[in-house]
């Protein structure tokens, strides 16, 4: 092995673990016998120390810490075990109902409740966050949404059609991918529409739905495959007029 | 598994989970949601896990795989790795690297081919043996190295553009005041 393989193979060697390869352990040998190549080890792992320590001193966005510790995100299971062995037994108990009388279809699809996703997009745009594409084109908006797998050829109502589109981005809830629509409202505030596959959710109903959680207020309508879901900071009625059929 | 306290896994993970979804993704805004996802599969799953010293890998292996999930629409890269081939890194000085600011370094990093920077940022976080980055990123041990030796020379080639923008800055500098 010449000097410049040896430093090939020492470059990726960490003196704390064993060689992975035997001839990251000739290198190594190598190097006891030549200070030359020693020395060149030496350096080249305060360099990589150096370029570490750099890389650990890029900032981490200041607000992450309380979106990850304050969204409403389950308690993990081993904390609720007595929950889980009373949901165990209930699940068995349906399940077996079910194959008895003939209605088991196949394994059940986890869905979220539509409460539990209306306040998981409240909070996220509690957080004020950033667009993946700004642009007032539709068209741009849709395409951005297809590419990126998220719901898209949106079926909007009419009052929200005349809105200025802001620009959009995608988001995961609980595994599925969700599109958000921004729109500038006539009062300069935003309009964000959330749209996600059907399937995604439980307890939805035909009318659209009506909540307010602090100063949104939050309509939820079905339209095609997909489940929309519009906040507005303001009243039922204020909400209710983007939504409307004229 | 002995219960493990979700604010204190968050406390100890969540900035080099955040630093190595940001050299995943390029963004971050993608890189927040993919921090948030990982602890959100944790609450649900995490339960599932029997070995207390396997959280980290889980934590790590988990946020990969959402990110490899969340661009399948995306081109993906399709190359053939030579396992056997080792890349000497071209010389530079750690007092260099010094001088240099965390954004400047990061966006060296930021430059790699998609392939070379899972393996080069799990390298330099020094948290993880090769095995570990070798699971996190569900490749074989021998792929590992290869990825991080050709990446560090990438990254060292990157890193270098920096440095010789500086050295004609100075150049130029001594110029004027010569003139001047």
């Amino acid at each position: 092995m010449d000097k410049r393989e040896a430093r090939s193979f020492l470059s990726v060697h960490r003196p704390s673990e064993d060689p992975v390869d035997a001839r990251i352990a000739e290198a190594k040998k190598q190097a006891t016998a030549d200070p030359e190549l020693a020395q060149w080890w030496t350096e080249e792992q305060e360099l990589d120390r150096a370029i570490g320590a750099k890389l650990a001193a890029v900032p981490v966005p200041s607000n992450l810490r309380a979106r990850l510790t304050s969204r409403p995100i389950p308690l993990p299971v081993a904390q609720r075990s007595w929950r889980r062995a009373a949901l165990a037994a209930a699940a068995a108990v349906v399940v077996a109902l079910a194959v008895l009388f003939g209605s088991w279809r196949g394994p059940f699809k986890p869905a979220a409740s539509l409460a539990d996703y209306r306040d998981e997009m409240v909070s996220f745009i509690s957080l004020k966050p950033t667009l993946g594409l700004e642009t007032s084109d539709l068209t741009r908006i849709n395409d951005f949404l297809a590419k990126s797998g998220a719901p898209s050829q949106l079926e909007l109502p009419p009052p929200l059609r005349r809105l200025e589109p802001v620009g959009c981005r995608t988001l995961r809830f609980r595994g599925q991918d969700v599109a958000l629509v921004c729109f500038r409202r006539e009062s300069g505030k935003t309009a964000h529409l959330f749209v996600v596959n059907r399937a995604a959710l439980r307890g939805l109903r035909a009318k659209p739905q009506f909540a307010v959680q602090g100063e949104w207020t939050t309509a939820t309508w079905i339209k095609g495959d997909h489940v929309y879901l519009l906040t507005v900071q303001g009243d039922q009625s204020t909400t209710e007029k983007y939504i409307s059929d004229t | 598994m002995a219960e493990v306290d979700f604010d204190q896994l968050v406390d100890e993970f969540y900035m080099s989970l955040y630093r190595f979804a940001l050299s995943l993704s390029r963004k971050e805004t993608d890189a927040g949601d993919l921090v948030q996802q990982t602890f959100y599969a944790w609450a649900s799953k995490g339960h599932q896990l029997r070995d207390a010293s396997k959280v980290k890998t889980w934590l790590f292996t988990t946020l990969y795989r959402e990110f490899l999930a969340k661009r399948r629409y995306d081109e993906r890269f399709v190359a053939v790795d030579d396992d056997s081939k080792f890349e000497e890194p071209a010389h530079v000085s750690p007092s260099a690297v010094d001088a240099l600011d965390a954004v400047t370094v990061q966006d060296a990093l930021l430059r790699l081919e998609d392939r070379y920077r899972g393996p080069v940022t799990l390298f330099y976080m020094q948290q993880h043996s090769y095995r570990e980055i070798a699971e996190i990123l569900a490749i074989p041990i021998g792929t590992v190295m290869s990825r991080i030796s050709r990446g560090k020379a990438e990254l060292r080639k990157a890193l270098q553009d920096p440095f010789e923008h500086n050295a004609r800055k100075i150049v130029q500098m001594e110029g004027e005041q010569a003139h001047g």
